[in-house]
């Protein structure tokens, strides 16, 4: 059973379900308690044991049912064992999760199962007789279909099944567990026995190839299972970590939904990894309030002597986004981040512009992230963009309330249409805020070309980065996070 | 581990039933997570919104196996003078007045200072002895001879730093105490520890890697209505069912706070005090106040009431 749970385990962790060495051993002891009797106990303990969020028991429960269930399917017509069929396909429901365990002794008992097959085969053309001498066709013939699973089962295993990882590889792990299961020496003995053609022979060789042919498309839809479970996962892992480096400007449409999840997995990060709020330690200040407090009952005796300590406050966020055609993509993800992280930036603060700077905050906390950004894009995402007019925007309305704790996010290519840059607003951005950093999609060469007013405003801030990717967004918002002292 | 009532913890329909027999109703996940925790000897930390009975879990627990339930209310700020132990200071300042005049007895014939230390060592720590220790829930739990239930209430509301603290204790059920050393629970009764949160920030990986991860979600239909009975046993089935919908229904719409099970049954008690017999719009608008804790939400309902209401009393004609 340990290595069926080894085996789950692993599937759990490619749905990105975090299981520790520490819980294996967990569940193992679990399982031994609980037994595999009972499925829907044995569920609900391991649940217990291995998936700690709603999130994870969600994929928890997908996971057990698609592993721990063997192929169902009635298959007609399926003469292979004819007498055992009426009564293994009434069992099956309690019998197949059974055979998972069962599996296991067998395959500690000495794999026989499979190679032995090939090279144990004597056919024995004096006597002639109706049972098939191969190890795969006995088990074909005479086998009961939980052990044919069970022999498949041991088979894919062998040849590393879970291993697979593209959907071409589904023909050669099929090819393989068929020859682990034996299949040259019932290919033999099909072709010795048409060529001594006697009936009986005939006969026996005919039933044989018909159920070869049905095992075949067993094992086929054992491998395809096997796919599901396995290599999906991972094909979306890869997916996941290219749409990390891909730039934000080329992402269609159809991807969106994709990058939303890789952005709440990445803020789901930052936040587990912000989530402490810190205090920094005035050295040598002691605070008296605390320390009378804390030695009363010592009887005002001051042997527990108390520091000043500040608590490091949440930044606070205003960011403003240029929402203009070439930039809105990356305006959308930048907020979406902001806003995925509400739980340690409380006080996010955006707004959209393309000439005239709207405030956006509320729109935002009140609809769906979705939602509120085609509001967004259909209200602001219009006209030429106008940098000078954002700013003096942004002074007459805003400016205010900009204080040495704010940290003011512009995002935009500062490409101004040759109006005025009015950068003498941002160095007073500069003077009164915290920090001022401007994220720029377009690299670096192109920062001073054309219209483009970097060269201005460059200056004028404590921090410009280039932002064109999701890596380079989480960089950004983890900066954000970890200065904030 | 054996505790005094071993049996009722034997199989998971047990446990189950003799929960139902306190009046707590609940899954067999619940079930399956009590019959797990006694018998891996893991802490169970229990997750889901407010008001779905996780404290109450506990406090059951503790009333089914006849324990004490020795509980620990988390908040900001806690930490381990008032979670573990504390000296007490007081007595150790009363007895050093006390014992001064015996000092001169101890200390005669001693010649010098090293020979006087020499001979106040060999009294040992005495003053930082069991005797002087105030033990505070987490240590009161370990030192319990018949083994407890140790309920973590709200663990969510504690600093980062008490959450590591618990650690010791959650994995191999001891504490450390510099001046005495260390002190484990009875190895055949250890103490059956609930934790509660309510999710208002994650909880380190640690900590939940050394616990058993229940989940409990708002009730279905079904086990609500035997929640209320179970609860509010003198309510009429027309009623309760009628209620139920409601509720139900309630948590689907757009609320602030959605009612919990604890709204339901206080709501099912108002209705008796009441005197109703079924609901009706008006009467609802009346005691809505018992279910919604927001006057946004009150506002959202009452713009729907009459046809939520009407379609509670339809489904149960």
């Amino acid at each position: 059973m340990d290595r069926t749970l080894v085996d789950f385990v692993k599937v759990l962790r490619t749905a990105e379900i975090k299981v520790s060495p520490a819980e294996t051993l967990d569940a193992m002891e679990c399982m031994d308690l609980v037994g595999y009797e009972n499925r829907e106990f044995l569920k609900n303990s391991l649940a217990l044991v291995l998936a700690k969020n709603p999130e994870e028991k969600e994929a928890f429960e997908d996971c057990f049912e698609r592993f721990f269930v063997m192929d169902k399917p009635a298959q007609p017509g399926n003469t292979s064992s004819s007498e055992d069929e009426s009564g293994g396909e009434d069992e099956f429901d309690d019998g197949d999760f059974n055979a998972e365990g069962e599996s296991q002794q067998s395959g500690k008992g000495g794999g026989q199962g499979g190679g032995q097959g090939a090279g144990e085969q004597e056919i024995d053309d004096s006597v002639p007789q109706l049972q098939p001498t191969s190890e795969l066709g006995k088990l074909l013939t005479t086998g009961t279909r939980t052990e044919q699973t069970i022999s498949m089962m041991e088979a894919g295993r062998k040849v590393e099944v879970s291993k697979i990882v593209v959907f071409t590889q589904k023909g050669l792990f099929t090819r393989k567990i068929m020859d682990a299961m034996g299949l040259k020496g019932l290919q033999d003995e099909i072709s010795d026995l048409t060529a001594h053609g006697g009936p009986g022979q005939r006969n026996l060789s005919g039933r044989l190839k018909k159920s070869r042919d049905l095992l075949r498309e067993r094992v086929r839809d054992y491998v395809e299972k096997q796919f599901f479970l396995h290599a999906d996962e991972t094909g979306k892992q890869l997916r996941e970590e290219l749409l990390k480096k891909v730039k934000l400007s080329s992402l269609e449409k159809r991807n969106f939904k994709d990058v939303q999840e890789v952005v709440f997995k990445m803020a789901k990060k930052l936040i587990s990894v912000h989530s402490k709020r810190r205090k920094t330690y005035k050295r040598g200040q002691l605070d008296v309030r605390k320390t009378l407090r804390n030695n009363m009952q010592y009887d005002g005796m001051f042997f527990n002597l108390k520091w000043k300590a500040s608590k490091v406050d949440r930044p606070k966020v205003m960011c403003i986004c240029d929402v203009s055609g070439s930039v809105s993509n990356y305006s959308r993800f930048l907020l979406m981040f902001l806003y995925s992280l509400a739980e340690v930036l409380p006080k996010v603060r955006s707004f959209a512009f393309s000439s005239d700077l709207g405030e956006v905050t509320k729109l935002f906390q009140h609809s769906k992230l979705e939602e509120a950004m085609a509001r967004t894009m259909r209200d602001y995402g219009n006209g030429s963009t106008d940098y000078g007019r954002m700013l003096q925007d942004f002074k007459n309305h805003v400016m205010d309330d900009v204080d040495n704790k704010t940290t003011i996010i512009i995002l935009g290519d500062a490409r101004n249409n040759y109006g005025d840059s009015k950068s003498e607003i941002v160095k007073e951005m500069y003077d009164k805020a915290k920090r001022v950093i401007w994220l720029n999609p377009e690299p670096k060469s192109s920062w001073t070309v054309g219209d483009a007013e970097m060269k201005k405003y460059a200056p004028c801030c404590h921090q410009t980065e280039v932002c064109n990717s999701l890596v380079h967004l989480e960089r950004v918002v983890s900066n954000l996070l970890k200065s904030v002292s | 581990m054996t505790l005094k009532n071993e049996k009722k913890l034997a199989n998971v329909d047990i446990i189950q039933e003799g929960l139902e027999q306190l009046n707590y109703i609940g899954n067999q996940q619940i079930a399956t997570a009590v019959f797990l925790a006694y018998h891996l000897e893991k802490p169970i930390l229990i997750e889901g919104p407010p008001g779905v009975g996780k404290t109450e879990l506990a406090k059951t627990v503790a009333e089914m196996l006849n324990l004490e339930c020795i509980r620990l209310q988390c908040y900001e700020g806690l930490d381990e003078s008032k979670a573990i132990y504390e000296w007490k200071y007081g007595k150790q300042l009363l007895y050093t007045q006390v014992l001064k005049e015996t000092l001169g007895e101890i200390l005669d014939g001693a010649k010098g200072l090293t020979e006087s230390v020499t001979k106040l060592h060999e009294f040992g720590d005495i003053f930082f002895s069991e005797e002087f220790l105030e033990p505070r829930p987490l240590l009161k739990a370990l030192k319990k001879e018949e083994g407890c239930v140790l309920l973590i209430d709200e663990i969510d509301k504690s600093d980062h730093e008490f959450e590591s603290l618990l650690l010791e204790m959650l994995s191999d059920f001891q504490l450390s105490i510099p001046e005495i050393g260390t002190i484990k629970a009875n190895d055949k009764r250890k103490p059956l520890v609930f934790l509660t949160s309510n999710n208002t920030r994650e909880i380190s990986d640690a900590l939940k890697r050394r616990c058993l991860h229940l989940y409990i979600p708002f009730p279905d239909a079904a086990l609500e209505r035997q929640i209320v009975q179970a609860r509010v046993p003198e309510i009429a089935e027309n009623l309760r069912n009628q209620m139920v919908t409601f509720i139900q229904e309630l948590r689907d719409m757009d609320l602030k706070k959605v009612p919990a099970i604890s709204e339901t049954i206080d709501w099912a008690r108002t209705l008796i005090l009441l005197h109703t017999e079924s609901l009706d719009a008006d009467l609802v608008k009346q005691t809505l106040n018992v279910i919604l804790k927001f006057q946004e939400d009150i506002e959202t309902v009452e713009a729907e009431l009459q046809s939520v209401t009407n379609k509670a009393l339809k489904e149960n004609q």
